[in-house]
């Protein structure tokens, strides 16, 4: 083992670092469901880290038992409480999952940028007021020839 | 003295008894949430003019302060709790349709949710109540069943997880750092613990987390999407008093926690980010809720400026504002309600609905600041704080918050405008403007407690002063939730 990190040192930066690939996700991703995936990553970094913050270790699991001497314990508040935010994650996740399930069958698709697209074009037309974009194609000629057609696959298609 | 347990926990029982209540009898489950958000709000009025002393804790599950779980009360939570219920009351979704079972049991755990959120002492606990507060308002936006409500809550189920991430780290770092999460065992560890480095980043997590409520500025994406469509009443009760009970968690841990230099200017830097961003958003919508959704943005920013000024002042027009925004926000988000559509549309509407278009008058006066309405009085109590303040950052915030009320004046008074203008009596769609009678009824009601508020204005500052002092009083808080001193700590 490198001299300097020690296991401890080892998990809190598992821990940040679960946080920070699931906000990175969470920014970055095009499909919505991954998002919800990438947020049930950085909510498994939080958890841990609350894990951590109560834990010993040289210590045993925190039970009472009828012995003489009581060996040093774990925290069990952090515990209590990671419980209850994991519980609290899975609602919220699986209501994330069902309000998608609606989506997709409202608007066809989970494609980031087109739901928000049919989003902003629904709330206009209900409120009856015109958009600022175009949906139609501009006018005129085409100032860069456009991508060949391999090119603009490779690109995921979100476009 | 128990008893006011059962402002959270009534509310809690009644959102599960209800569907089932709701099949067996229609009736009694129709008249279950009004009873309960009447009791909780007899039994707070109660406790407002009773002469039992305030502030008090209540020792929750028999074990004492730092260990156990307790609720705060003072007058400042006292008076949150009681508008929770009130302005539940109020915006009680009474449309009778075939999911009204839902929409109330929700509604109920909202307001359940919201009270622990204005009592609650322990920083788990709020987070408790801040996520439930969170699904009962992403079920709520749902119940519109427009598609565009689907994907507007999703937009702020999202936005909200991330909130609660950053809120957890934040706990997990404090909690690893002092073992306590205690508000007041935390106020009295905070000076050794908590003031260097680590704690002001947790600070800055919890900040931003709790912020996507108030609607602080990176995280408020959600706020146009869903007050343009969820209901109005949802609307007015979310942009009213949800952000309000966020923006409130803030000061408790700024006053206690985190009393610090830095701390404060970021929210300062926040606040005047989220007025420029709001407001000349708001100039720029041409639909009714998606302007009053920028505004609100633009309006708590104000807030949060308030909220950055170091003295009881601060504190006193802090609240003279959240107080103001509740009662004229909700009032705007009732009377978009029937006028939510594009601005155009409301050209003329005066000649068809009087009524409303005075009250919009009334509020747009109010909101803007002209005396001898509250909001002039609110506006000026800032002003004159922010410009006693040496440090350059405030005088920004002073010029930026200026500058809001000219942008707010030029929007507000052009849909006035709009609105009495004769130009356009040949609008093609008449019954979009209709204004439905309980709306209106609700919204006249807001426009006289704002009346109300005008006349008696110097009894109301005063108490609002008594209100400042005491939640700024850190020391009292610390000795009323634990008045001995405790021997260890964890």
């Amino acid at each position: 083992m490198i001299p300097g990190v020690t296991l401890e040192l080892i998990l809190y930066a598992t821990a940040l670092g679960l946080v920070i690939i699931g906000l990175a996700g969470v920014v970055l991703s095009s499909h919505l469901f991954r998002m919800v995936l990438a947020l049930v990553i950085a909510e498994a970094g939080a958890n841990l880290m609350l894990v951590l913050s109560g834990y010993r270790w040289d210590a045993v699991a925190p039970i009472l038992l009828q012995r003489a001497e009581q060996p040093a314990m774990v925290d069990p508040v952090p515990q209590a409480m990671v419980l209850t935010a994991i519980v609290i994650g899975v609602g919220i996740q699986a209501l994330a999952v069902s309000i998608l399930i609606r989506i997709r069958q409202r608007y066809g698709n989970l494609k980031r940028r087109d739901v928000a697209e049919k989003m902003d074009a629904e709330i206009a037309a209900s409120a009856g007021i015109r958009r600022d974009i175009s949906q139609d194609a501009p006018l005129g000629e085409r100032p860069l020839s456009p991508l060949p057609a391999h090119s603009a696959e490779s690109r995921g298609g979100d476009a | 003295m128990n008893n006011l347990v059962l402002t959270i926990a009534l509310p809690l029982l009644g959102a599960f008894l209800l569907p089932v209540l709701m099949r067996l009898s229609q009736a009694i489950g129709l008249w279950l949430g009004p009873i309960i958000l009447g009791y909780g709000c007899w039994l707070l009025g109660n406790l407002w003019f009773s002469d039992i002393s305030l502030p008090l804790s209540i020792v929750i599950g028999g074990f004492d302060a730092p260990y156990g779980i307790n609720l705060y009360l003072d007058s400042l939570a006292l008076l949150f709790a009681f508008a929770v219920q009130l302005l539940g009351l109020i915006c009680w979704p009474y449309a009778l349709n075939q999911d009204t079972a839902r929409r109330q049991a929700l509604m109920l755990l909202l307001v359940a949710a919201s009270t622990g959120l204005a009592l609650s002492g322990d920083l788990f606990n709020l987070y408790v109540f801040y996520e439930l507060a969170a699904v009962a308002t992403f079920g709520l936006v749902a119940a519109s069943t427009t598609s565009a409500a689907y994907a507007a809550t999703f937009r702020y189920l999202i936005l909200s997880g991330i909130g609660s991430v950053l809120t957890l780290l934040g706990i997990a770092m404090i909690y690893s750092q002092t073992g306590t999460l205690n508000l007041a065992h935390l106020a009295q560890l905070a000076p050794e613990l908590l003031h260097d480095r680590l704690g002001l980043t947790a600070y800055l997590l919890i900040l931003i987390g709790i912020g996507v409520k108030a609607e602080l500025f990176p995280v408020n994406a959600w706020v146009p999407e869903i007050y343009a469509t969820a209901s109005s009443r949802l609307s007015g009760f979310l942009a009213g008093l949800l952000s309000k009970l966020a923006l409130l968690i803030i000061l408790r841990l700024l006053v206690l926690i985190f009393d610090q230099p830095e701390a404060v200017q970021i929210v300062l830097i926040l606040g005047i980010l989220g007025v420029v961003s709001g407001e000349f958003a708001a100039w720029r919508a041409k639909d009714m809720r998606r302007m009053l959704g920028f505004s609100s943005i633009g309006q708590l920013g104000i807030v949060f400026i308030a909220l950055s000024l170091p003295d009881e002042r601060g504190l006193l027009a802090l609240l003279a504002l959240s107080l103001h925004h509740l009662v004229i926000k909700t009032g705007l988000f009732m009377l978009a309600d029937g006028w939510g559509g594009s601005l155009e549309r409301l050209t003329g509407a005066a000649k068809r609905s009087p009524v409303g278009a005075a009250l919009f008058t009334l509020f747009a006066l109010s909101l803007v600041g002209v005396p001898p309405l509250p909001g002039f009085w609110a506006k000026f109590t800032l002003i004159t704080e922010l410009a006693a303040q040496s440090e350059p950052l405030y005088l920004i915030g002073l010029l930026v918050f200026l500058l809001a009320t000219v942008i707010e004046t030029s929007y507000l008074f052009r849909i006035v405008a709009k609105l009495y203008s004769s130009a356009g009596t040949t609008t093609e769609q008449p019954e979009h403007q209709h204004l439905p009678g309980l709306s209106l009824a609700t919204a006249s009601l807001f426009g006289i407690t704002l009346l109300a508020a005008t006349v008696l204005i110097a009894p109301i500052g005063d108490g609002l002063q008594a209100i400042a002092t005491e939640a700024k009083n850190a020391e009292l808080y610390i000795q009323t939730v634990m008045p001995v001193t405790p021997g260890g700590q964890l």
